[in-house]
């Protein structure tokens, strides 16, 4: 094991999240608030002499095996997780550890729960460090470490395919460099636009920013109590809102194809299919529990229907209505949501539609063997075969995942929650998406959970971020054995 | 620049960690799926499932754009077909491996007519390779650039012990030849006319091909006599086919053996004056009888690595002084030279080096680090935009530790003097002392473009570190 090149790039990675505090900090230089500035200005320092003291440790070669490169990656979201918590601690705002640490994780992991009843009483660098920990965390934060320190001279390509997510992250430029900024261009362009539409439907500034963070991060966060509940009957900002989820939830390579001119990569790709399938079923499917029960308008019922569905799917977590109210049908179908996901290579959480599409044919391929046992079957995904492995990897990772949501949905339900509330619980932490249904819906929060739940609550979010198998390697004592 | 290499076998991913570490755009394209992760998972690279010679698939990989072509596929053919239709598709340059001998003396008609940049032979260069360090000793040691139009190579001023004692500019023996460097106790002279030749010097000589070949005929006869007069060689395959064959050319006595009667047939039609055996190399009977113990030199070329190794280990036990094996991983060389096996070839790596070498083209082709990294010997492609072009040698502020040895310009050699002028797409062969490596970016290179240029373009100049 290369340590020494593991506390380098761990230290650069808590150096450039100082760096990034400033813009927080700026806000609140702003908004003259002083706790905040003292708290932000402490974690920078820490953060700062932390990071400053790993990044000058010498190592003998540069190179990073998948070993390393699985334990930066585990380490790294863990460190920056808790060093995004300083703040929080810090500036008095959330004095509990604890709730600090889940709130911090919350953002980076771009899940969207929170812990904080009265997060308008919180000072607005706070808040916006909220939002923009989503935006850093929603692309992956290594990646991102590694594309602005080449010097750092990691090939990143082991890293990067521990970060990115869905069974095989697609690199569409021969180097790694030249595809993490190309991610990130379209990352940043799509957050550009969304900002400027969320402004241009009358919100400030400061809200529009935090949204369009959120938004294009499939993170959820929002810096009102009632999440975006207040906006109901802006139908411009719901649609922008609901849109620009769905766009943050396809696979990213897709927009460098449409600049590249590619328009047949694009339509005929399979998972982006299902993905937009899977949203109109789930919105016709959501709209029939709601219309004439809920909302006695067509128009209302697919405005929300629409709105919660992109939301759940894609992970992001923003209400527009308390959903915990609607039919159980509704609700149901919201709830099986939580288990789909984004596409792979978005910033979407979840199992990712991907796995679905996979899983779906193998399970087809299966029926169809037991009438022609000797027939061969191979999966084909966008007209290409499927290689074993990846079939493999796919069906794993789903009993991997259910495996864990039993284990979590079992050790939460020890704080005495009723089994909906607890399996939603579970099922919004891992798939990153933010609120669950009962205890823990749109207009509760997670504040009050013990503790040890919270704890375990953001260890899921972390295990439902790195999909699983990174995080849950480590754990294994093969992993430490040379 | 952007590079496709088709075929991912031993050599196609050879090249394609070579290449990927320099600022360079690579894709992999082959049919096998389990080559292609492999090689993704070491290298920074972007793999395509498919075959390369489909027109569909080169043109999705829009050759308009692609700077090279290196097809390296099984199969000769396919290789140079890949590189006709990608060349015209579009494609800049190309490169093919062609191994076939039959194919060995139309290397030039690919070239000319059908317009494939490079074509490497694996076994041909591991051929010339060994049969180089065979003949060391027997003439100079000899390194040569602009694909063998000019050689490098050294002589002690005792083989020519009338120059001791007399400056430079009154030598006249050289001729066409330039003096690079003087090798004087453990220290590297950038000489000028004024500089004092002494007996221990050991003289770096730059020059066009042929004068340095003929001079150093001559030398042979001044120089140490001991020389290297019978060869064996283990397998008479490809590589032990064009060993002979330059070996021969060379005057030396060659005698091959080789276990099938067909092949031996054939090298022995071929091959006029070399005694073909046909038998088992690793009969140790048959090699006594041979006279293993009173060959020179022995290279073992079989297809079988252990075998080429005890072979050769047995030759040297048997007091054979060079020993030569071929094997076929790369990663080997270092341990078998270090069994006391004087040399182990890889066909692999010398091919790998080739191509490199062309592809490097714009860049510094760093060819040889000399007296423990005291000096380099590079062939620099002249880019259109670098300084030094448009200005007398004498006017460049060329600095003392660094010597235009010889410029080739479109197959032409010229050694250049104090008036010459540098050109964009000459290949200059220079000699520069490590310290000044930083002064041929200034000279051969434009200005970077500052730190946001930098940063975008992932830091990494032409050139950022001088040597690895």
């Amino acid at each position: 094991m290369n340590f020494g090149m593991v506390a380098r790039v761990l230290g650069n990675l808590l150096l450039i999240e100082a760096a990034f505090l400033s813009i927080p900090l700026g806000i609140s230089v702003y908004y003259q608030e002083r706790g905040a500035i003292l708290g932000f200005l402490l974690a920078m320092g820490i953060m700062g002499l932390i990071g400053l003291f790993l990044a000058i440790v010498k190592s003998k070669s540069s190179r990073l095996k998948a070993r390393e490169a699985i334990l930066i990656v585990t380490l790294g979201w863990t460190l920056t997780s808790f060093f995004a918590a300083l703040p929080f601690v810090l500036s008095g705002s959330v004095p509990n550890l604890a709730d600090a640490f889940f709130e911090a994780t919350s953002s980076l992991t771009t899940t969207g729960s929170t812990v904080i009843p009265d997060v308008e009483s919180l000072p607005k660098g706070v808040l916006f460090w909220r939002s923009f920990a989503h935006w850093l965390g929603g692309m992956g934060i290594l990646v991102l470490t590694l594309a602005i320190l080449p010097s750092l001279g990691v090939g990143g390509l082991q890293i990067f395919k521990a970060e990115s997510p869905g069974p095989s992250p697609d690199k569409f430029t021969p180097r790694i460099v030249a595809t993490t900024k190309i991610l990130y261009t379209i990352y940043l362009a799509l957050t550009i636009v969304q900002s400027l539409v969320f402004r241009w439907s009358g919100l400030s500034l400061f809200d529009s920013l935090v949204l369009a963070f959120g938004t294009v991060s499939t993170g959820g966060l929002a810096v009102y109590n009632d999440s975006l509940m207040r906006y109901g009957s802006n139908n411009f900002l719901v649609y922008a809102v609901a849109i620009g989820m769905i766009m943050s939830g396809v696979n990213f390579s897709l927009y460098y194809d449409l600049w590249q001119r590619r328009f047949k990569q694009v339509t005929v790709n399979s998972e982006f299919r299902l993905y937009l399938a899977i949203l109109l079923v789930a919105v016709v499917l959501v709209s029939i529990g709601l219309y004439g029960k809920v909302y006695e308008s067509l128009g209302e019922t697919i405005k929300q229907s629409l709105f919660q569905v992109s939301s759940i799917m894609t992970t992001t977590g923003y209400t527009t209505a308390d959903y915990d109210r609607w039919p159980s049908f509704s609700k149901g179908v919201l709830f099986l949501l939580m288990f789909v996901g984004g596409s792979a290579g978005s910033t979407a959480g979840g199992v990712k539609v991907i796995r679905l599409l996979v899983a779906a044919k193998v399970v087809r391929r299966e029926i169809a063997k037991t009438l022609h046992p000797q027939a061969m079957t191979p999966i084909i995904i966008n007209g290409r075969v499927a290689s074993s492995e990846v079939v493999q990897g796919v069906t794993s990772f789903y009993l991997l995942y259910l495996a864990v949501f039993v284990i979590g949905s079992l050790l939460i339900s020890l704080e005495g929650l009723d089994p909906f509330s607890s399996m939603s619980a579970v099922a919004a932490t891992l798939g990153n998406i933010g609120p669950g249904f009962g205890n823990v819906g749109p207009t509760a929060t997670f504040a009050m959970f013990s503790p040890f739940s919270k704890l375990l609550l953001s260890f899921l979010m972390l295990v439902g971020r790195l999909e699983l198998f990174t995080l849950l390697v480590i754990l294994t004592p093969s992993f430490w054995r040379e | 620049m952007n590079i496709v290499i088709v075929g991912i076998g031993k050599l196609g991913h050879k090249l394609a960690e070579m290449l990927a570490t320099k600022d360079n755009n690579i894709k992999v394209v082959d049919v096998n799926q389990a080559a292609l992760s492999r090689v993704v998972n070491r290298v920074d690279v972007l793999a395509i499932e498919g075959n390369g010679v489909q027109v569909q698939l080169l043109e999705d990989l829009d050759m308009k754009k692609t700077d090279l072509v290196v097809a390296v596929t099984d199969s000769d053919e396919t290789n140079v077909l890949i590189c006709l239709t990608a060349k015209s598709l579009g494609c800049a340059r190309v490169a093919a491996r062609v191994r076939n001998p039959e194919y060995a003396n139309q290397i030039e008609f690919f070239k000319e007519n059908l317009g494939v940049d490079f074509i490497t032979n694996p076994e041909y260069d591991t051929a010339l390779d060994v049969a180089r360090y065979i003949l060391r000793g027997y003439t100079a040691h000899m390194e040569s650039f602009a694909s063998g139009k000019v050689g490098l190579f050294d002589v002690p001023v005792q083989a020519l012990p009338h120059l001791a004692g007399q400056k430079l500019q009154d030598v006249d023996v050289f001729g066409q030849i330039l003096v690079a460097a003087v090798y004087r106790d453990g220290q590297v002279i950038v000489p000028s006319g004024a500089t004092e030749l002494q007996e221990q010097d050991t003289l770096y000589l730059i020059g066009r091909r042929e004068t340095v070949t003929s001079f150093t005929k001559e030398l042979a006869f001044l120089g140490e006599r001991h020389t290297t007069r019978r060869v064996m060689i283990l397998g008479g395959g490809r590589a032990g086919f064009y060993l002979a064959q330059r070996l021969l050319a060379s005057g030396l006595i060659v005698k091959i053996i080789e276990q099938s009667e067909e092949r031996c047939n054939y090298l022995a039609a071929s091959l006029k004056g070399v005694l073909v055996i046909c038998g088992d190399g690793t009969d140790l009977e048959l090699l006594q009888d041979e006279n293993l113990a009173e060959m020179d030199a022995l290279v073992s070329l079989t297809g079988n690595d252990e075998e080429n190794l005890m072979l050769a280990l047995l030759g040297k036990q048997q007091g054979v002084p060079k020993v030569i094996a071929k094997v076929s991983r790369s990663n080997f060389v270092p341990i078998i030279e270090q069994l006391g096996i004087d040399r182990a070839v890889n066909p692999v790596l010398i091919s790998a080096g080739e191509i490199v070498r062309f592809v490097q083209g714009g860049q510094i082709a760093s060819l040889s680090l000399m007296f423990g990294g005291q000096a380099e010997a590079l062939e620099i492609v002249v880019r259109e935009d670098a300084p030094i072009i448009g200005k007398k040698l004498s006017e460049a502020q060329i600095p003392k530790g660094l010597i235009i040895g010889a410029i080739v310009r479109k197959g032409q050699v010229l050694i250049p003097d104090g008036s010459s002028m540098i050109e964009s797409q000459d290949r200059v062969i220079a000699f520069c002392l490590h310290s000044e490596i930083s002064s041929l970016d200034r000279l051969f290179y434009p200005k970077q473009r500052g730190w946001l240029h930098e940063l975008w373009n992932g830091g990494k100049g032409p050139r950022k570190s001088p040597s690895n």
